[in-house]
């Protein structure tokens, strides 16, 4: 590569396309005149054949660098074109699109003039940072093609059994002393009414024989580090204070044992010995000491004997796995209603929770399968069950849980069946839910058997102090009035909330968590089971309430997604990221430590007296750091502080005053005025677009420089807040930013329409058209005259800013 | 330990209620109830049971008294949120004022698993050593745990005799054997070889004069027997011959030092149990744990011994 670049300019008709409006003779000679350009030509369809054999062949008789195209947007072509120069022995990051097509042929239709000039400055832009481009080389890191799986619940084991099936080694981590999750605590499942664990029970066999399944339980995970394909995941397992190897489960030392204590797998309703295990079918069937109740009497030790399982020296012990991917598959909790005091739960004995109902119910739980009342022992005569206990409430959580419409059903069915005519079910719920394969003819049966349902919100629920009985307040809405309903047993159907660690698995993990609280999966249709850390994924309820049969696709799903990753030797890493230079760093200095904190990938480390450094693997290329490190440190590639400021200068160098220069978010914004060309919405030539990845990227310094340069106007586009962004979040990192700098704006005499922040979605070429007529017109109404005044005044401050920061 | 999973989910309803007779908590599940009494007549607030409590669930303190007044006796506080309802307290309550029931069953579950022992009363009555004036030794148990009353030969009880029929009646003297603390008191006013007594507690109580405080009598007025501790030339004296070592004293006394209380032994069933063990460094020190276990070992050995010996040389 000589000194001095030698670019190609490859100007496309489009057909008529850009033809049509362009005068595309005048654009080439136009390119011909700017400094560096060896060579530029025009062809009818640059992107077909014969258009990237010209370039490759100009690429070779010129013995080019560089080259440029101005054609359509670079969303649509430049993959192709990267390949054309790649071909050619070109690096393929050694290319630049100029959109002139949805930027200006399509948008101006009726002014060719402008149109015309307006592509000029498009081209013109696109050569100052072809100038500045650089080789990049694609990172290839190997691949562990082992898997880690978060949670044993009935999810987790899907999704372990099927990468187990596939060949790959899989860690399937549990927190508690057994897999098995909350489907191993349910009686029936609806709508086939088969035992719950009589069908999950096998499966967790399964998951325990197989050779390439290692069930890690009773732990808990302590810290992630590394990336895709290449995580180090430090898991701290608890004592259970008796040998795996050696405990055969035949419960000799939980008959021995004197000591109770509530069971919560029990929901507290029955007792389990101070050494046992939390249900006959635990898995591994390995008995754990409860030492906060166990009086050490060494019963168990004399029951064991010499198979001598019983350890009480046992102590913790981290280990450490090294796997490829980590599937997340830590489910949800049940809600226990303490605060809504309407249904008085926890003031009344008879007023229930549907798990506490599944216990009762189930012929293995606390009362052999009796439903009784806490308050005397006897059968209820008549049982209301109450939905949406926490869910569709806008005070508590907002969202539907999904399966309580069916459990409530299963349960209603399950009671009539075991009880005939001597139990009167009631229902009051707000809407009936059954969409899925069954679930409307499930709640047909129990419509035909007799079970009431009263449509309608329950306001108070009270007991009756001689019988405990409880009376049910409600409006019903079929008779438009009050009702009062007295009932034996109140069974609240209640929320299905985050579980309590899901706090902490996204802090280790550094995945985010929606509004609700639940994990954020990486785009809600075309990536559900992704999160915005590659190579981590998502299964079951932990991403929102999911029934059985959802949570065991899910798991499938996540396997398959797991696998396209742990089936590659080496997985490649696109090299637009961000990278430190450590001569620059203040951290090494000082504490700074800004970008670790801005980092929406927890990719940056700085560790005290040393200089950042970014994890390439983890870096997903927004540029949020760069634009936040205030020593100048970052750089990203591909869109260096040097090629943006090079585009500014390029876009500014002619009238300024009379421009409005934008930043561009590449999946939000820039698509958004994509749109609006596509759709030949019309709108006034005026803008001057730069392509950012991620607005988090845009440096309060370009605007600064915008300025400086005599801009009209400065926009900055952006994904819409809340979670648009494709980033997680340098949209609200670049809102903090602008948000600041508007202030100094205001205070030095800026008039407040020349600078603003517009969110634009993908969707949105209507929006994009018309903040452009308004800004034009805002541009007009201000004058050139106003314009280069208030700059003049503007100059001494900016230059000052900048000349501070560019040392 | 990692206390995350065993952490209460569902409301365990946790009851405590008190009057001037009774402590009684209660933990109600859907499907267990459990309970615990302390009954406040019998109970001397001596403070065994804090000491083995596992739990530390049952906090024993000096009761604040009115100047010029009358120690009172220990006061006993039962926390219902740590009891975990093993029933070692009421097995080692010299005193027999705990009561523990599950689902309305009197049962001690460390006992019927055999990881406490309980503690061995062994008072032997000879009625027939027994006179009708027996029938009017008045306070013979200072706790009020003897009946003494009259019967036909016919085992009909019999009151108001006239000293006529008094000839053909026999006397009946009955112990309340839960409660007894084995004190021997009763030894003393009761004909010689009518009852007899073997102490469940031994040990040593003295009080260091010098750090008596002058005047003070607290421990004198919470002891449950009479004249074990007796106030003479104004300072404290102990005559041990009649204490059961139970330390109500120690709680009652002001002065840190004052009062020495060491337990040297406690009769019981024979258990084999690591928490006994605890208990017993505890209540007495680990001499007298060590001991026990060396006893045990004797005796183990002894069994090996005679299992290895021929059965005629076991007969002579």
């Amino acid at each position: 590569m000589s000194d001095e670049p030698r670019i190609g300019v490859f100007v496309c008709h489009c057909g008529l396309n850009i033809a049509g409006t362009i005068d595309v003779k005048e654009l080439t000679e136009y390119a011909r005149t700017i400094p560096n350009v060896v060579v530029a030509m025009d062809n009818r369809y640059t992107c077909a054949d014969p258009g990237q054999e010209e370039i490759r062949k100009a690429i070779k008789q010129h013995n080019l660098d560089r080259v440029v195209v101005a054609a359509c947007s670079p969303r649509m072509h430049e993959p192709t074109f990267r390949r054309t120069v790649a071909d050619a022995g070109l690096n393929p990051y050694l290319f630049e699109m100029a959109n002139i097509r949805e930027f200006a042929s399509w948008c101006h239709p009726s002014t060719p003039k402008e149109a015309t000039e307006k592509a000029k400055e498009i081209v013109k832009m696109a050569v100052a940072k072809a100038k500045l481009l650089q080789s990049l080389e694609t990172m290839e890191v190997p691949v562990t093609n082992k898997a880690l799986v978060i949670g044993g619940g009935i999810a987790g084991i899907s999704s372990a059994l099927d990468l187990a099936g596939m060949g790959f080694k899989v860690y399937l981590l549990e927190k508690t002393e057994s897999i098995g999750g909350h489907m191993a605590a349910l009686d029936k499942t609806f709508p086939t009414l088969d035992c719950s664990i009589c069908i999950e029970g096998p499966k967790m066999v399964d998951v325990s024989r197989h050779p390439n399944i290692e069930i890690i339980s009773y732990a808990d995970l302590v810290s992630v580090e590394g990336f895709v394909g290449n995580f180090k995941v430090k898991i701290k397992k608890n004592p259970r204070y008796v040998n795996a190897e050696d405990c055969t489960g035949c419960g000799e030392c939980r008959d021995a044992c004197p000591i109770e204590f509530p069971n919560p797998w029990d929901e507290n309703m029955g007792v389990r010995k101070a050494i046992s295990v939390p249900f006959d079918q635990a898995v591994p069937l390995v008995y754990t000491i409860n030492r906060d109740y166990c009086i050490e009497c060494y019963k168990c030790l004399e029951a064991c004997g010499a198979r001598q399982a019983i350890n009480f020296d046992q102590q913790p012990e981290e280990i450490e796995l090294e796997v490829g991917t980590i599937t997340v598959s830590t489910g949800f909790d049940v809600y226990k209603p303490y605060e809504e005091s309407q249904y008085g739960y926890s003031r009344f004995d008879n007023v229930i929770t549907a798990m506490e109902f599944e216990r009762l119910i189930l012929a293995a739980g606390p009362t052999g399968g009796h439903v009784i009342r806490a308050s005397d022992g006897k059968q209820p005569r008549s049982v209301s069950f109450i939905q949406c206990v926490g869910s569709r409430d806008v005070n508590k959580h907002e969202y539907c849980s999904g399966f309580c419409c069916m459990y409530a059903l299963k349960n209603a069915i399950l009671l009539k069946e075991h009880y005939r005519d001597d139990v009167e079910v009631y229902i009051f719920y707000i809407d009936m839910r059954t969409n899925f394969r069954g679930y409307e003819e499930f709640y047909r049966r129990a419509r035909e058997l007799g079970v009431n349902f009263i449509r309608g919100k329950v306001s108070q629920v009270a007991e009756v102090p001689e019988n405990k009985n409880l009376l049910i307040r409600a409006e019903d809405m079929a008779l438009g009035e009050p009702i009062e309903v007295e009932s034996e047993l109140v069974v609240l159907s209640t929320a299905a909330v985050p579980s309590k660690g899901t706090d902490e698995v996204s802090r280790i993990l550094s995945i985010t968590r929606g509004g609700d609280g639940f994990f954020m999966e990486s785009h809600p249709k075309l990536k559900p089971l992704d999160t915005s850390v590659d190579g981590i994924f998502l299964a079951g309820a932990c991403q929102g309430p999911k029934d059985i049969p959802y949570s065991v696709s899910q798991g499938s799903g996540a396997a398959a997604r797991a696998a396209t990753v742990l089936s590659q030797p080496t997985w490649k890493i696109e090299p637009i990221i961000a990278s430190v230079d450590p001569s620059k760093c203040k951290n090494i200095t000082g504490k700074c430590g800004i970008c670790v904190s801005k980092c929406p990938y927890g990719a940056i480390k700085a560790e005290q007296g040393q200089a950042a450094v970014v994890t390439a693997a983890m870096c997903h290329g927004c540029g949020t750091c760069v634009a936040e490190c205030p020593s100048d440190a970052i750089t990203q590639q591909h869109f260096t502080d040097e090629q943006i400021e090079a585009q500014i200068k390029a876009a500014l160098e002619d009238n300024p005053e009379e421009k409005i220069l934008g930043f561009l978010c590449n999946w939000c914004s820039y698509a958004g005025a994509d749109l609006a060309g596509t759709s030949r919405f019309e709108y006034p030539p005026t803008m001057r677009a730069i392509r950012v990845m991620c607005s988090g990227r845009v440096d309060k310094d370009f605007v600064l420089e915008a300025f400086r340069q005599g801009a009209g106007m400065v926009m900055v586009g952006a994904c819409h807040l809340p979670y648009d962004c494709h980033y997680i979040s340098g949209n609200y990192k670049m809102k903090a930013r602008m948000d600041a700098l508007e202030k100094i704006f205001e205070k030095l005499g800026l008039s407040k329409e020349r600078f603003r922040v517009e969110y634009v979605s993908a969707a949105e070429g209507v929006k994009f058209a018309a903040i452009m007529k308004e800004m034009t017109e805002q541009l007009e109404a201000l004058g050139p005259e106003k314009i280069k005044a208030e700059n003049e005044k503007l100059k001494p401050t900016i230059d000052r800013m900048l000349e501070r920061k560019k040392k | 330990m990692n206390k995350r999973w065993w952490g209460i989910k569902t409301p365990v309803k946790l009851l405590k209620n008190e009057n001037e007779n009774e402590l009684a908590i209660e933990m109600v599940l859907h499907a267990k109830h459990y309970s615990l009494a302390l009954d406040k007549n019998k109970c001397t607030g001596c403070g065994v049971c804090m000491e083995i409590c596992p739990r530390e669930a049952i906090q024993v303190t000096r009761t604040p008294k009115a100047k010029g007044e009358k120690a009172k006796k220990p006061t006993v506080g039962v926390n219902e949120e740590k009891c975990h309802y093993c029933g070692m307290c009421e097995a080692v309550c010299p005193f027999g004022a705990l009561k523990l029931k599950v689902n309305g069953k009197t049962v001690i579950p460390v006992v019927k698993t055999e990881s406490f022992p309980q503690l061995i009363r062994e008072i032997k009555i000879d009625e027939s050593k027994c006179g009708l004036e027996c029938l009017d030794i008045k306070e013979a148990c200072p706790l009020d745990h003897i009946k003494v009353s009259v019967c036909n030969a016919d085992g009909k009880m019999i009151t108001g005799a006239t000293s006529k029929i008094k000839k053909k009646l026999k006397v009946k003297v009955e112990v309340d054997k839960e409660s007894c603390p084995c004190c021997r008191f009763c030894e003393t006013k009761f004909p010689d070889g009518a009852i007899s007594v073997e102490k469940m507690f031994y040990g040593r109580l003295a009080i260091n004069s010098e750090k008596c405080p002058e005047g003070c009598h607290d421990c004198v007025d919470v002891c449950p027997i009479p004249d074990v501790l007796c106030i003479k030339e104004g300072k404290v004296q102990v005559n041990d011959s009649h204490c059961v070592y139970c330390g109500a004293c120690k709680i009652a006394c002001p002065e840190e030092g004052a009062l020495e209380l060491n337990r040297t032994r406690i009769r019981h069933t024979e258990v084999h149990s690591g928490a006994w063990n605890k208990a017993l460094e505890k209540l007495a020190s680990t001499n007298a744990v060590i001991k026990e276990m060396e006893n045990k070992n004797a005796q183990k050995l002894k069994k090996v011994i005679l299992k290895r010996l021929p059965p005629e040389e076991l007969d002579t």
